[in-house]
């Protein structure tokens, strides 16, 4: 054959081969009653206390809470979590000893999971003793409730009735067991793949579920999707969506073009840029829920020139932090008055503190022995998408505080790495945690604790702080813990460990016919809630 | 010398090679500052939970200790486990190098198939229209960023065309694949007689195939006319056509002589195109060992990361075997002791 028609042939059979395609690929249309997500991972553990990439998204919806939060609705009418009401979920009831350290719980009847068998309180006493025994994120929210963290402490009392024996008296437990972990298994079937090197089944647990949760895994194809379907025992209302798809696509503006074609329903994590142009599709919803936790930038009190309180005033008074929300969240976030969000009872409110006074900024550092200004080094990662805006918008706001920023880039394990307690070695660095649990002692625990604080990574180790949270987190009078709560969080902002930016609005986008979204602190629907209209 | 002489001469180099390879992606993943304890134990852990995890995995040992416990390992099989999925890392690799090998099988195939006949053709019918013109498109092939590509593509046949499936991975969603034999869809499909499973994997296939094919062409049609105008100068070749002898027997003598340099080419752009594979999967929710890789160096999952340079290396060696032998097949006279 001549070149030129070789040429001509390749090219036409490459076109036809397009269409062929084009012509079998109708693009496929889910059954109404599945709901497809665009992810970013498939899980990579379903064990809550590994929490690995896709873990929370995912065992949320197949583990429930001992209690949960009671609903409200905000000033739009809109469903919210009520903070200050606890109620019952996995338990039916509970009473509290006269010290507060014997906790017993009756728990709720006829709670079965999809094999069909009925939770009881020995499937509670093996569930807690696995998350002592693994020394992770369970054995963390034991700790911070003042569980006794050993084997023993979840006593069975009868089929129906467990007690809890904790070291004090805890202002924090009922509003911990809210969470996912330490999850409660179905103990029969996981007991069926212990073995005596992994007695508590860690390695079926990775990739399986055993909850009385909405849903259970039903296939997981590592890096592909994992599918969840609706457990037919549920002890609560039916869910809409019989089967869930938690299909991966791992990059953003993928996950983009799918939601905006109508091929997924929720595209997960998408960026402030990526809504804001999803907001002009009528084809799709994007909704903001108010965050939890500061997207802030963090200055290190033991190292120079952060170990001077004057310094991290001064940079607080250096920054402009409507310019920050506008530039950086497109307009979508609150100012951060503290570490804790003003819809947690206890959060402060009022005047943000620290207005935009770059004369102030200046004389606060002239005091501090830096009359000219400083140079410093910024440090960001890719673990937030708003992390690279944020430095750069820094760069230019300090600059008129003759304060010289200089931006540079960490990967995101680097920094998960080097801002670890027990390393801590950043100066200035930008960074994002916040309570999973929306209470504020718990949230002070988490960030503001000098020893036991395992989100404080900026060195600050304040007496009368760590004082304050002790007492809060033994204090059952939960008028004196928020109190305490409000005392120790104005000697933090004095304190200024953060530059204290903004709540990030959480955003949301999916199909407008989804109905029934409703924040949690976890940041992730409960697909049980949502129903097409 | 022998073929198999050669390969057992090729084998005998591969070992060091490894070993080196392991000893160095081991080292500068552990001498880069990151702590495979904190990224395991994650941000929230306490100092003693640290400290436990550090004891369980060996870190706490000393670095050449650490590196020959791994390399132990590592000679029976056992490349370790990802902390981002806590699965064994060749078991990973096993199941996600066919999918890679199959996009670039077919990407790598189509851009050849392209590549070559337009490179021979530019080279004769050099400056004049068609050259000029391909040149132009072959410079836009190298200048194009990949992850760009994929996505004017995705936008451009799936968003507003719709005529390619959305970039939801290697099959549809409605289609519930054979068990896995090849972890080839396609193949699988065809064992299994499954048409739906066959027609959908071959849908997906389309757009990262011809995205990988217009990468993989661009550098292919500019060393095939770069050959070929070699071979045409040559003094065979005029005196070829002072014999009078047609163009198209011409054209022969230009391809078979242009064949050997053109495939030994096409071989280190193979290994050289993992890196858009990479790009590739990630856009196309491929799930293939370029993503896979990608991901652990972004998370710095150490393991992975070394499994996935080691298989990286292993499978240039072997593409450069093969292609050594496809040389010999073409041209007996290649000396196999170069």
């Amino acid at each position: 054959m001549q070149l030129s028609k070789l040429t001509g042939v390749l090219a036409t059979s490459a076109a036809a081969g397009l269409l062929l395609a084009a012509a079998g690929a109708a693009p496929a249309v889910a059954k109404d009653n599945t709901l497809i997500i665009g992810a970013v991972f498939t899980p990579e553990s379903l064990d809550g206390d590994i929490n690995l990439p896709g873990t929370q998204n995912t065992v949320v919806q197949t583990y429930e809470g001992i209690t949960r939060y009671g609903r409200t609705k905000n000033s739009q009418g809109e469903e919210i979590l009520d903070s200050a009401v606890i109620l019952p979920h996995l338990a039916e009831s509970w009473s509290t000893s006269p010290d507060g350290k014997e906790v017993t719980f009756k728990l709720r009847r006829g709670v079965k999971g999809p094999s069909g068998n009925e939770m009881s309180a020995d499937d509670w006493v093996w569930s807690w003793n696995k998350s002592f025994a693994q020394k992770r994120t369970g054995n963390f929210i034991a700790r911070v409730s003042n569980v006794t963290t050993k084997a023993g402490s979840v006593e069975k009392i009868d089929d129906y009735t467990v007690k809890f024996h904790l070291d004090g008296p805890s202002s924090i437990l009922l509003k911990a067991l809210t969470l996912y972990t330490p999850s409660i298994y179905d103990s029969k079937i996981t007991k069926d793949h212990a073995t005596s090197d992994d007695p508590f089944a860690t390695k079926w647990i990775l990739k399986n579920t055993a909850g009385f949760g909405a849903y259970h895994m039903s296939e997981l194809k590592p890096g592909e999707q994992a599918i969840f379907t609706a457990n037919p025992n549920y002890f609560g209302d039916k869910p809409y969506f019989d089967r869930v798809v938690y299909r991966m696509v791992p990059s953003g503006a993928s996950r983009l073009t799918l939601l905006r074609a109508g091929q997924v329903h929720i595209a997960e994590n998408m960026t402030s840029q990526q809504l804001k142009e999803l907001k002009k599709d009528p084809k799709v919803k994007v909704r903001f829920f108010p965050g939890r936790s500061v997207a802030a930038v963090r200055m290190n009190s033991k190292i120079k020139p952060f170990d001077d309180v004057r310094v991290r005033q001064a940079f607080n008074f250096a920054t402009n932090k409507k310019t920050v929300i506008d530039t950086v969240f497109l307009g979508e976030g609150e100012p951060a008055r503290s570490f804790v969000a003003t819809f947690i009872d206890g959060g402060l409110s009022g005047a943000a503190p620290y207005p935009y006074n770059p004369a102030k900024a200046k004389a606060l550092l002239a005091e501090a022995g830096y009359p000219n200004g400083l140079d410093v080094d910024l440090n960001y990662s890719d673990i937030n998408a708003w992390e690279e805006p944020m430095a750069i918008q820094m760069q230019n706001i300090l600059k008129a505080s003759n304060i010289r920023v200089t931006p540079k880039r960490l990967t995101g394990s680097d920094m998960r790495a080097r801002s670890h307690i027990k390393v801590q070695d950043i100066p200035f660095f930008t960074y994002e945690d916040g309570p999973i649990v929306l209470d504020s002692v718990y949230a002070a625990y988490l960030i503001a604790h000098g020893t036991g604080g395992v989100s404080n990574r900026t060195n600050l180790n304040v007496p009368r702080i760590n004082e304050l949270i002790d007492l809060a987190r033994v204090e059952l009078d939960q008028n004196k813990a928020l109190a305490m709560m409000d005392e120790l969080q104005k000697i933090w902002v004095e304190e200024a460990p953060w530059i204290l930016t903004t709540f990030r609005a959480i955003g949301e986008a999916y199909t407008p016919k989804l109905k029934g979204f409703v924040s949690y602190p976890d940041n992730h629907e409960r697909w049980s809630d949502l129903r097409f209209d | 010398m022998s073929v198999s002489r050669f390969l057992l001469r090729r084998l005998l180099l591969v070992v060091p090679l490894l070993v080196f390879i392991a000893f160095f992606t081991f080292m500068l993943t552990r001498l880069g500052g990151q702590d495979a304890a904190v990224l395991i134990s994650g941000p929230n852990s306490t100092a003693e939970e640290l400290d436990m995890i550090r004891a369980e995995l060996g870190l706490d040992q000393p670095l050449l200790t650490q590196f020959w416990i791994y390399f132990s390992n590592a000679v029976q099989g056992d490349l370790g486990i990802s902390w981002i999925n806590n699965r064994p890392v060749l078991t990973d690799l096993l199941v996600r190098l066919p999918v890679t090998l199959e996009l670039l099988f077919w990407g790598v195939g189509l851009g050849a198939l392209i590549g070559i006949p337009v490179g021979l053709r530019a080279a004769r019918d050099h400056n004049k229209r068609f050259d000029q013109i391909v040149r132009f498109f072959s410079l836009l092939g190298f200048s194009i960023p990949t992850y760009f590509l994929g996505l004017v593509m995705i936008l451009v046949f799936f968003f507003y065309l719709g005529w390619s499936p959305p970039a939801l991975g290697r099959i549809s969603l409605m289609v519930s694949p054979p068990p896995s034999v090849t972890y080839s869809y396609l193949i699988d499909g065809i064992i299994a007689a499954r048409w739906d499973v066959v027609q959908s994997a071959f849908s997906q296939l389309i757009l990262p195939v011809i995205a990988m094919a217009i990468v993989a062409s661009a550098p292919i049609i500019k060393q095939t006319r770069a050959i070929a105008m070699d071979v045409l100068a040559s003094e065979y070749v005029r005196t070829s056509e002072a014999a009078g002898l047609s163009r198209r027997v011409i054209q022969k003598i230009v391809a078979r002589n242009s064949m050997t340099p053109i495939i030994t080419f096409i071989g280190t752009e193979l290994t050289a195109l993992i890196g858009t594979a990479s790009v590739l999967e990630f856009i196309f929710a491929w799930g293939g060992m370029g993503q896979y890789g990608l991901q652990a160096i972004i998370h710095g999952d150490f393991a992975a990361v070394q499994g996935y340079v080691l298989a990286l290396a292993l499978f240039s060696v072997l593409v450069f075997v093969i292609i050594d032998l496809v040389v010999v097949l073409i041209e007996p006279r290649a000396d196999l002791t170069a």
